[in-house]
C-alpha cells in the first residue's frame, strides 16, 4: 500500500501515469516482445512524395487569382483566333450604311415615334413666312395702305431670326424626349437598313460593339486587334527567351573572363533606355524595310511583306534589347547550380558540359524560365501597343488595339466607345498574363515571398 | 583614432573609384546610342529633302554640300559627333526650319520636365505608404485589393489611363468636367491634375508593388526577430526597422521610373496638348524630322543615363553595407 | 537553488501543443510537453532539428510566426498565465522579463543602424525616463561586461564591422541589458567556431553567476549541455522524451534516444579505429504523427506495444524521468514482485 502511494508520486503531465496503468488489463503477454523490422516498417507512414511540378501546380490551383487569370487569357484567345469565324464581318469590310453606329440601337418603331414626336412639336406655333406676309398685306390693306417691298423683307427677316430663335430656345432635345417617351436603348448596333432587313425575317449579325466611320464592324477589328497583341507577344517573349537564355546560359557557365566580357556587354545593353531606342529602330527600320520589300526578292521579302516592316522592326528591337534580363536571370541561376555538389558529382563521373547544361542545370532553371518568359508576354504587347499608339506600329490594314485607339481619339467625345472597348480588351489582356505570371511565380518557387 | 580616419579614407575612395566606373560606362553607353542613332537615320533611304517638291540634282548637290550630306558615313559620324560636343545638334529641317534642335530642345524640355517630376513625386509618396499597407496586412483583404489594382495600374498602358481621364474627367461626362481638356500651363494648377496623374500612376502602382515585396523580404529578416524579441513596439518595428532596410532598393528601382517617366510623357503629352518635348518628338517622327529624331533621342538617352548612374551611386552610398566591401558590385 | 523555493518556480510550462497549420495539413510541432524551471536554473534542451525545441520556446515569447499557434497547454512565468497577455503586456514582457538570443548572429542585427543605436533601443523600449546619455553608458558598460573592448568607438560601429563571436557577444549585451529573469538561448553557439563557441560559453556562465538569472538552452549539442547546464530535456519528435540533471542524463541515461546520442557523440578519449555509433533511420513526418511511440522505428528495442501506444513518464531517479515502454516494463515487473509479495501478505 504504502509503496503504491510512492510510485504515484509522478510530475504532472497529460501522459497517462503509470501508476493508472497498473490497473489496465489489457496488456498482452507479447506486448513486450520485441517488434519485428517488417513492423516497424508498416509503423512509418510515407508521406506520398510529390514531384515539383505537381506540388507546383497544386499551389497554383490553390491561387484563386492566378486561376481567374488563367480563365480569362483561355477566352481571349479564343476570342481572337476563334471568334472572327463567327462573327460575319469581315476587319476591312466597309459596312455602307452602317457607319458610326453606337453599339446599341433604338427599335425602329420607337425611331419612327420619335421622328413624329419631334416634328409634331417643332411645328407648332410657327406660320410660314408667307402666310405672314399675307396677314400683313391683309391689314395694310384694311388701313388703306400699300405694303411696302422694305416692309416685306423686314417681315422675312423677322421671320427669319424667329425660326433661328425657335431653333435654339423651343428645339426638341431628343435626348430628353427618349426619356419622356419611355424608348429603352436596345443592345448592339444596327442601321437602320439592316433593322428593315431584320423585320424583313433576315437574321442580321449584330453590330456588337458598333461600327467605325467607315462602318467597319469594331467586334471584328478588335478580335482581330486582339490577335496581332497576342501573337506579338508571345512572339517576342519566345525570341527574348530563346536569346537571353542561351546567353546566360552560356556566361554563366563559361565563368572566368568569358563571364567579366559578356556581362560587360550586358551591363551596357542594360542602360540604354529601351523604349527610345525601340522607338527609334521602329520608326527608322520602316522606311528601309518598306523599300526592301518594294524592290527585294525572295522567301524572306514575302515573309517581311507578309508581317508588315514595322512588326519586323519592332521584332528586331525587341530582340536586340530586351533579352537582358532574361540574361541576367538564367545567368544567375547557372552560377548557382553550377556550385551545387551534384554538378561536382557529375564531372566527377566524367559528364561533358553540354550534358551537364542540358540535363542538370536547365532543368532546375526551368522554372525561373517559364515564370520570366510569362512576364514578358505583358511587357510586349505593351510596347507594341505604345509603338501603335505612335504610329510606328503594326501596319495598316491589320488592326491594331493600340492603333484602333489613335484612331479613336478624335472623335473621343462623341464616340467614346470606340476608345473605351479596344482600350478596355489591352489592358485585360496584359493584366491576365501579369496576374498568371505572378501566380506562376508564387507557384514555382515558393521560397519566394508571397 | 588613426584607424578611423584610414577607414573614411578608404570609404572615399571606394566610393570615388565607384563613381568614375559608372561615369566612365555612362559615356560609353551614350556614345553607342549616339553612334547608333546617328547610323539608322542615315540608313534610312531618301533623303529630307524629296518629300517636298522633288528639287533638281543641281540643289540636291548643293543643299547636301551644304549639310555635309555627300560625305562617306564615318566622316560624317565624326563631324555629328563634334558637333555634339560643341552643343551643336544641328537644325530643324521640317518642323521648325533651321532652327536649332538644342534651342527647340531647351524650350520644350523644362515643361516636360516640371509634369514628369511631380508626376514621380506623387507616385512615390502614394506608392510607397500602400505598399507598406499592403505589406503589413498581407493576405488579408486589403492586400489582395491593393495587389489586384496595382497590377492593373502596371497593365494600363498610359494612353489608356490618359484618354479614360479625359473623357471621364474633361468633356465626356459633363457634370463631372471639373479639368480642362487643352493644357494651359498659366491657367494655374488645374491643368497640371489630370496630366500629372495619368503620367504617374503606372510608377505610383509600380513602386507600391515593389515596395510590397521589398518590405516582406525585409519584414522576414532575422533582425525582425531580434527586434520583436527585444520587446519593441509593432510600429517601431515596422517604420524603424523594416521600412529603412526595404527604401534602400525603392532607390534603385527610382532609376527606371525616371526613364518610362520621360517615355511615358510622350503619350501624355500627345492626348493632353502639352506642350513638351515628348509630344514635339512623337510629331518630328511622325513627320521625318531626323536631326529633330537624333537630336532628341541623343537627348533624352544622355538624361536617363545620367539618371540611372546617378541613383546607383545613391543607392551604394545609402546602404552602409557597402563602403568597406571592395567594389560594392 | 534554494533561493527559489520560497518564490516559487519562475517558468512552468503543463502540456504545451503547438501546432502550424500549414496549407498541407496540420504539423504538431510540439505534442504536449511539460516541464519547470527555478529561478537561476540553466536548462538544456537538446534535440534533432524538427524535434520542437526552438517552437516552443517561441511560443514563451509570443514570437510564434503563422501558421503557428499554441493549441493548447499553459505557460506561467512568474505566477502569470503568458498565453493569456495582451499585446501590450507581451510587448513589455518581452525583454525585460525574458529576453531571447538567436542562432545566426550575423543576420540577427540590423545592418543599417550602429550598435549603439540597437542597444541603447533595446533599454529604452522599456525605460521610457531614461536620459540619452545613461542609457549609453548603460549600454556601454554591459558591452564590457560581455568582453569587448574599445567600447567607444565599437557603439558607433555597425554590425557588419564586427566579428562573428562579437556579434553573439553584442547580442547577448542586448539580451540582458534589462536584466531579465530569464534568457532563452537558441543554439547560440551553433554558427560560431569551435573556439568562439568555447568564449561564448564561458562568457555565459559567467554572467549567470553574476546575475543569477534562469537560461534554458537549446542546442542538439551534448557537449555544450554538459558544460553549462543544470539540468536537461530531450526532445524527439515534439516530446519530451527524458528529463532529468545533467548527470543523471550523462550517466544513467534511461532512454533509447538519449543513449543513441551519447554513443553517436565523437570522443576525445575513443580508441581512433572505433566506428561512430549512429542512430538508424531519418526523423518522424510531423504531419502525420503515429501513434505509439515515435522514436519506435528507429530504436533497436522496439517492441510492439511501442507501435501501439505512447509510453508514460516513469520517474528513474531523483528528479528523472523517462519516457520508455523498457522503463514501464521493468516498473511493472518491479512491481509486480511487489504486488505478490504484498498480496501474500495481505
Amino acid at each position: 500500500m504504502a509503496e503504491d502511494k510512492k510510485m504515484k508520486r509522478c510530475p504532472v503531465t497529460l501522459q497517462p501515469d503509470v501508476e493508472g496503468m497498473l490497473s489496465w488489463n489489457d496488456f498482452d503477454a507479447d506486448d513486450f516482445e520485441s517488434a519485428s523490422q517488417e513492423e516497424k516498417e508498416d509503423f512509418i507512414q510515407e508521406r506520398q512524395s510529390v514531384s515539383y511540378w505537381k506540388d507546383a501546380w497544386r499551389r497554383l490551383k490553390k491561387n484563386t487569382v492566378a486561376m481567374v487569370a488563367l480563365g480569362v487569357i483561355i477566352f481571349l484567345v479564343l476570342f481572337a483566333f476563334v471568334g472572327p469565324y463567327l462573327v460575319p464581318y469581315g476587319y476591312e469590310e466597309f459596312n455602307k450604311g452602317a457607319e458610326n453606329l453606337h453599339p446599341f440601337h433604338y427599335a425602329l418603331e420607337d425611331q419612327k415615334r420619335l421622328e413624329a414626336e419631334i416634328a409634331a412639336r417643332t411645328q407648332t406655333d410657327t406660320m410660314s413666312v408667307d402666310d405672314m406676309i399675307e396677314q400683313a398685306k391683309a391689314e395694310a390693306e384694311a388701313k388703306g395702305e400699300k405694303l411696302s417691298n422694305v416692309e416685306i423683307a423686314k417681315i422675312r427677316a423677322q421671320a427669319k431670326v424667329n425660326t433661328q430663335n425657335t431653333k435654339e430656345e423651343d428645339a426638341v432635345d431628343p435626348e430628353a424626349l427618349l426619356g419622356e417617351l419611355g424608348i429603352k436603348k436596345k443592345l448592339f448596333g444596327y442601321s437602320t437598313a439592316e433593322l428593315e432587313r431584320k423585320a424583313a425575317g433576315e437574321s442580321v449579325f449584330p453590330h456588337v460593339f458598333g461600327t467605325d466611320m467607315y462602318g467597319r464592324d469594331i467586334l471584328v477589328r478588335v478580335m482581330y486587334g486582339a490577335r496581332v497583341s497576342m501573337s506579338v507577344g508571345i512572339c517576342a517573349a519566345i525570341l527574348v527567351l530563346c536569346i537571353g537564355a542561351t546567353y546566360g546560359a552560356v556566361s554563366g557557365y563559361c565563368g572566368g573572363k568569358v563571364d567579366a566580357v559578356m556581362q560587360r556587354i550586358v551591363e551596357v545593353i542594360y542602360s540604354v533606355p529601351e523604349m527610345l531606342v525601340v522607338l527609334l529602330i521602329a520608326t527608322a527600320l520602316k522606311p528601309i524595310l518598306t523599300e526592301y520589300v518594294n524592290t527585294g526578292t525572295g522567301p524572306i521579302k514575302s515573309f517581311v511583306a507578309v508581317l508588315g516592316p514595322n512588326l519586323i522592326s519592332m521584332f528586331i528591337a525587341f530582340g536586340m534589347l530586351y533579352w537582358v534580363t532574361m540574361s541576367r536571370i538564367i545567368r544567375g541561376q547557372v552560377l548557382q547550380l553550377k556550385q551545387q555538389e551534384y554538378v561536382t558529382a557529375a564531372k566527377a563521373l566524367g559528364a561533358s558540359g553540354g550534358r551537364i547544361i542540358r540535363r542538370h542545370l536547365i532543368p532546375n532553371c526551368i522554372g525561373q524560365i517559364v515564370v520570366t518568359t510569362c512576364l514578358q508576354i505583358p511587357s510586349a504587347i505593351f510596347l507594341e501597343s505604345f509603338l501603335s499608339y505612335l504610329g510606328v506600329g503594326v501596319s495598316a490594314p491589320l488592326p491594331s488595339l493600340g492603333s484602333m485607339a489613335t484612331d479613336a481619339l478624335s472623335g473621343m467625345y462623341t464616340y467614346t466607345y470606340r476608345l473605351i472597348i479596344p482600350s478596355m480588351v489591352l489592358s485585360v489582356m496584359i493584366l491576365a498574363f501579369n496576374l498568371f505570371g505572378d501566380g506562376l511565380r508564387d507557384a514555382l518557387d515558393p521560397k519566394l515571398k508571397k | 583614432m588613426r584607424l578611423l580616419r584610414s577607414i573614411t579614407k578608404v570609404r572615399v575612395i571606394i566610393m570615388g573609384k565607384y563613381v568614375a566606373k559608372r561615369l566612365g560606362m555612362a559615356l560609353v553607353t551614350i556614345f553607342l546610342v549616339t553612334c547608333l542613332t546617328f547610323l539608322l537615320m542615315n540608313a534610312v533611304p531618301g533623303s529630307p529633302w524629296l518629300s517636298e517638291k522633288a528639287p533638281s540634282e543641281a540643289t540636291l548637290a548643293a543643299l547636301n554640300a551644304k549639310y555635309g550630306m555627300d560625305k562617306p558615313v564615318h566622316i560624317q559620324l565624326l563631324k555629328y559627333l563634334q558637333n555634339l560636343l560643341k552643343g551643336d545638334f544641328g537644325v530643324s529641317l521640317k518642323m521648325q526650319k533651321n532652327r536649332a534642335v538644342l534651342s527647340i530642345i531647351g524650350e520644350m524640355f523644362p515643361v516636360s520636365a516640371k509634369v514628369g517630376a511631380i508626376a514621380l513625386c506623387w507616385a512615390v509618396l502614394v506608392g510607397v505608404p500602400l505598399g507598406c499597407l499592403a505589406a503589413f496586412k498581407r493576405g488579408k483583404l486589403t492586400d489582395s485589393i491593393l495587389r489586384v489594382v496595382c497590377t492593373l495600374g502596371i497593365s494600363m498602358p498610359s494612353f489608356v489611363v490618359a484618354s479614360i481621364l479625359l473623357v471621364t474627367f474633361a468633356g465626356g461626362i459633363a457634370s463631372l468636367k471639373i479639368f480642362p481638356t487643352i493644357f494651359d500651363a498659366s491657367a494655374g494648377w488645374r491643368s497640371y491634375v489630370l496630366p500629372c496623374f495619368a503620367l504617374g500612376f503606372y510608377p505610383m502602382c509600380y513602386t507600391a508593388r515593389q515596395t510590397r515585396s521589398a518590405m516582406l523580404d525585409s519584414l522576414n529578416q532575422e533582425f525582425i526577430k531580434t527586434a520583436r524579441a527585444k520587446g519593441l513596439k509593432n510600429s517601431k518595428i515596422i517604420f524603424k526597422h523594416a521600412l529603412r532596410n526595404a527604401l534602400i532598393p525603392v532607390i534603385t528601382y527610382l532609376g527606371p521610373q525616371v526613364a518610362f517617366t520621360l517615355c511615358g510623357g510622350f503619350v501624355v503629352e500627345s492626348v493632353f496638348s502639352i506642350p513638351g518635348l515628348g509630344r514635339y518628338f512623337v510629331q518630328s517622327i511622325q513627320n521625318r524630322d531626323y536631326p529633330v529624331i537624333m537630336g532628341t533621342t541623343v537627348f533624352l538617352a544622355s538624361f536617363i543615363i545620367l539618371m540611372n548612374m546617378v541613383v546607383d551611386i545613391l543607392y551604394k552610398i545609402a546602404d552602409p553595407r557597402i563602403h568597406l566591401t571592395k567594389g560594392g558590385e | 537553488m534554494a533561493e527559489g523555493k520560497d518564490k516559487g518556480k519562475l517558468l512552468e510550462v503543463k502540456d504545451l501543443h503547438v501546432s502550424f497549420f500549414t496549407p498541407a495539413g496540420e504539423v504538431k510541432a510540439v505534442g504536449g510537453i511539460s516541464y519547470d524551471l527555478d529561478y537561476g536554473e540553466v536548462m538544456g534542451v537538446v534535440g534533432e532539428s524538427g524535434s520542437g525545441k526552438s517552437q516552443e520556446a517561441y511560443s514563451i515569447m509570443g514570437l510564434l510566426q503563422s501558421p503557428g499557434k499554441v493549441v493548447g497547454g499553459s505557460i506561467t512565468f512568474e505566477g502569470q498565465d503568458v498565453l493569456k497577455f495582451s499585446k501590450e503586456e507581451m510587448t513589455s514582457f518581452r525583454g525585460s522579463k525574458v529576453a531571447m538570443i538567436f542562432q545566426n548572429p550575423m543576420t540577427c542585427l540590423n545592418p543599417v543602424y550602429t550598435i549603439g543605436n540597437q542597444l541603447v533601443e533595446a533599454l529604452r523600449a522599456h525605460d521610457k525616463e531614461i536620459s540619452r546619455e545613461n542609457a549609453e553608458k548603460r549600454a556601454m558598460e554591459m558591452m564590457e561586461m560581455v568582453g569587448i573592448n574599445n567600447v567607444e568607438k565599437r557603439m558607433k560601429q555597425y554590425p557588419h564591422e564586427f566579428s562573428g563571436g562579437m556579434r553573439q557577444r553584442v547580442m547577448i549585451a542586448m539580451g540582458l541589458i534589462c536584466h531579465p529573469q530569464l534568457l532563452i538561448a537558441d543554439e547560440p553557439t551553433t554558427a560560431l567556431d569551435v573556439t568562439i563557441q568555447a568564449q561564448i560559453l564561458e562568457l555565459m556562465k559567467e554572467l549567470q553567476k553574476k546575475t543569477k538569472m534562469g537560461i534554458i538552452f537549446i542546442t542538439h549539442n551534448l557537449g555544450v549541455v554538459a558544460d553549462i547546464c543544470d539540468k536537461v530535456s530531450v526532445m524527439y519528435a515534439g516530446k519530451i522524451v527524458e528529463q532529468g540533471p545533467v548527470d543523471d542524463i550523462f550517466y544513467k541515461a534511461a532512454h533509447p534516444y538519449t543513449l543513441g546520442l551519447l554513443r553517436s557523440m565523437p570522443r576525445v578519449d575513443a580508441d581512433s579505429y572505433e566506428r561512430l555509433i549512429p542512430i538508424e533511420g531519418t526523423p518522424v513526418d510531423m504531419l502525420n504523427p503515429p501513434e505509439g511511440c515515435p522514436f519506435a522505428p528507429r530504436c533497436e528495442h522496439c517492441m510492439k506495444i511501442c507501435l501501439k501506444k505512447m509510453p508514460p513518464y516513469v520517474e528513474v531517479g531523483e528528479k528523472h524521468r523517462s519516457a520508455c515502454w523498457l522503463r514501464v516494463q521493468e516498473y511493472l515487473n518491479q512491481n509486480s514482485d511487489g504486488r505478490e509479495e504484498d498480496g501474500d501478505e495481505q
